[in-house]
């Protein structure tokens, strides 16, 4: 176990390119698709495993060391605040959280408003920004079709992920203000990250003469 | 209403026959140790007033008041509790005082990845003496403590304060900037600790490119040499002497192997003046043991007294040798004395026998044929059967 490598991949939108960042440094498996029935995937020449897993359970992974390391979302690591180490923004996965209203309910100013109800799927980062703000609101926690929250009538406003802003346009939902940016990001086990630091190290150093070379 | 009559507390837990009998053992193994190398075991009570934890009472403490009002709390940490003994009972005497102690702590946490409400902790601390033979001795004495505890793989990080410190000197730091700088290192964050540094103007590139790399600053002693090429700063070189002092001593001291210089390592703890460090273990996701130099805490006590020590978590260490398979809990006695009709005075001078032997033994309450006693045996877990017919 101890001479494995366990990466946690996240299933979803980051699945593909993380996959194939990792094949560029040496670390691949037959058969890793994100649809497989196997989910753990050994490379015993390498000595790397991967692990196919739900996106927002790639931190608990890495922080219980049942991972060494993984690649999540900085939007994720936010919202969930684990006690992981952070190594290295990857660049891609790109996306912002921000407020949106409905377009006819626009007000003047953000601190008008306070005391409303926001529908989202990030209820920390959602406090923590009404909080810097000074507002009181009412979170109501969803886990998908945040837009539908003003639609139906459960909640005033959301705090959501838009890449394009098609979605919040078609349900004329107008964009109030940014909350963050958010990329993928490697994480690690913190003990693994001692024990295993020059593996991981090499990792790191490999990643970023990659994504320098993407970058041209 | 729930009924909480059957429930332990959140975050706490009973420890059953078996497992107590397994832990006992560590804790007497490690208690030995400490014995062995000349430390005094010292007992604090379990709730204190909230000024001796000053500004170190945090928001998860377990708090509550007295008759009087006035605030307690449940003990989280033991350096001040032992500052607060040693400033009041133990002052004089003796220029080094060397104490130690098994303690429950306490502190509100989610429970999850092994962190529980309750627990427990085995430490050290050394006073009255700085420099590094006593930074030294309290490496190397967690090393063994470890070794006694049955930890047969395991890795000592060992950073200094005044690295970090003397860094954020040279870069000009300003109180906010060393705040978020230390924030960062708390968290592990080496993307935040990647853009300060890219956002640090009139600063030597090499100390910029430090920076940027602090948490990935992990080695051997070739590191501190590459450190001494490239840092100049009066207190960060200071701590780099210090780190290869104390290097040298525990290669005395032939522990040397289990030491790996970690120079990014900044602890949650705000105390620390010197050397720090923390032990992992392959079978655990954080660290076990850790501790360092704090040379300031007894001045909130008004005593002027260096202070260096570490503390293991008990809980932590008993959890990895399970999940190694190394700590089975054993429940086993020598003898089990049963006896029929009317033989119990008999019975009690055979158990007495035995027992002032050294042999372990129990002694059945009730009369019993031969053939249910032999099934006994098994049931109370003894080797042999004495029976008294």
């Amino acid at each position: 176990m101890n001479e494995y490598i366990t990466i946690a991949l996240p299933k979803g939108k980051l699945f593909n390119k993380s996959l194939r960042l990792l094949e560029r440094v040496g670390y691949s498996a037959e058969n890793v698709t994100e649809d497989s029935r196997k989910l753990v995937i050994s490379n015993e020449e390498t000595k790397v495993r991967f692990i196919i897993a739900k996106t927002v359970d790639v931190p608990t992974y890495v922080e219980y060391g049942a991972a060494d390391i993984g690649i999540i979302g900085k939007d994720v690591l936010l919202e969930q605040d684990k006690d992981v180490v952070e190594l290295l923004d990857l660049g891609f996965g790109r996306c912002r959280l921000m407020m949106a209203v409905p377009e006819a309910k626009r007000r003047g100013k953000l601190t008008d408003y306070a005391h409303l109800r926001v529908a989202t799927k990030y209820p920390n980062c959602a406090k923590a920004y009404f909080n810097k703000l000074g507002i009181q609101t009412e979170i109501v926690k969803l886990n998908g079709s945040i837009e539908l929250g003003p639609i139906v009538g459960l909640s005033e406003m959301i705090v959501d992920i838009v890449e394009t802003g098609t979605t919040l346009r078609e349900n004329k939902l107008a964009e109030v203000d940014s909350i963050f940016t958010a990329t993928a990001r490697l994480i690690a086990n913190r003990a693994s990250f001692k024990l295993k630091f020059a593996r991981l190290h090499k990792l790191v150093e490999d990643l970023r003469v990659v994504l320098h070379e993407e970058e041209k | 209403m729930i009924n909480k009559v059957y429930q332990v507390p959140y975050g706490t837990k009973d420890i059953l026959p078996g497992e107590m009998k397994t832990r006992r053992r560590i804790e007497n193994a490690i208690i030995d140790v400490f014995d062995k190398w000349g430390y005094d075991e010292v007992k604090t009570p379990s709730f204190e007033y909230v000024d001796t934890f000053g500004s170190m009472s945090a928001k998860g403490d377990f708090r509550f008041f007295d008759r009087n009002n006035n605030l307690l709390v449940l003990r989280s940490d033991m350096t001040a509790p032992i500052a607060r003994l040693t400033a009041t009972r133990l002052n004089g005497g003796e220029k080094i005082k060397r104490l130690c102690y098994l303690a429950n702590l306490y502190r509100y946490e989610e429970i999850q990845a092994g962190r529980q409400c309750e627990f427990e902790q085995a430490g050290v601390e050394l006073l009255g003496a700085s420099g590094a033979a006593a930074d030294a001795e309290i490496i190397v004495l967690a090393v063994k403590a470890l070794q006694a505890a049955g930890v047969k793989q395991f890795t000592i990080s060992l950073g200094h304060v005044d690295f970090i410190n003397g860094l954020a000197e040279e870069a000009g730091f300003s109180e906010n900037q060393l705040v978020e700088l230390k924030n960062c290192l708390r968290r592990h964050d080496a993307v935040a600790m990647q853009q300060m540094a890219d956002a640090m103007q009139n600063i030597r590139p090499e100390i910029k490119q430090l920076f940027a790399d602090l948490l990935f600053l992990q080695g051997g002693s070739e590191l501190l040499a590459k450190m001494r090429a490239v840092v100049t700063n009066p207190k960060a070189v200071n701590a780099l002497e210090n780190l290869a002092a104390i290097y040298e001593l525990v290669q005395a001291y032939g522990a040397s192997e289990y030491l790996t210089f970690d120079l990014g390592l900044y602890r949650s703890l705000d105390y620390y003046t010197g050397m720090l460090f923390e032990a992992y273990l392959p079978e655990m996701g954080y660290p076990v043991a850790g501790g360092g130099r704090y040379d300031k805490m007894m001045q909130d006590f008004g005593l002027n007294y260096p202070a260096t020590g570490f503390a293991l978590g008990v809980d932590r260490v008993v959890l990895a040798l399970e999940r190694g398979g190394m700590a089975q809990a054993v429940r086993s006695w020598d003898a089990l004395v049963a006896w029929n009709e009317g033989k119990l005075p008999e019975a009690i001078a055979k158990a007495a026998a035995l027992r002032s032997e050294g042999r372990s033994v129990k002694l059945c309450t009730e009369a019993m044929d031969l053939t249910a006693a032999a099934a006994a045996v098994k049931e109370y877990c003894c080797s042999g059967l004495v029976y008294v017919p």
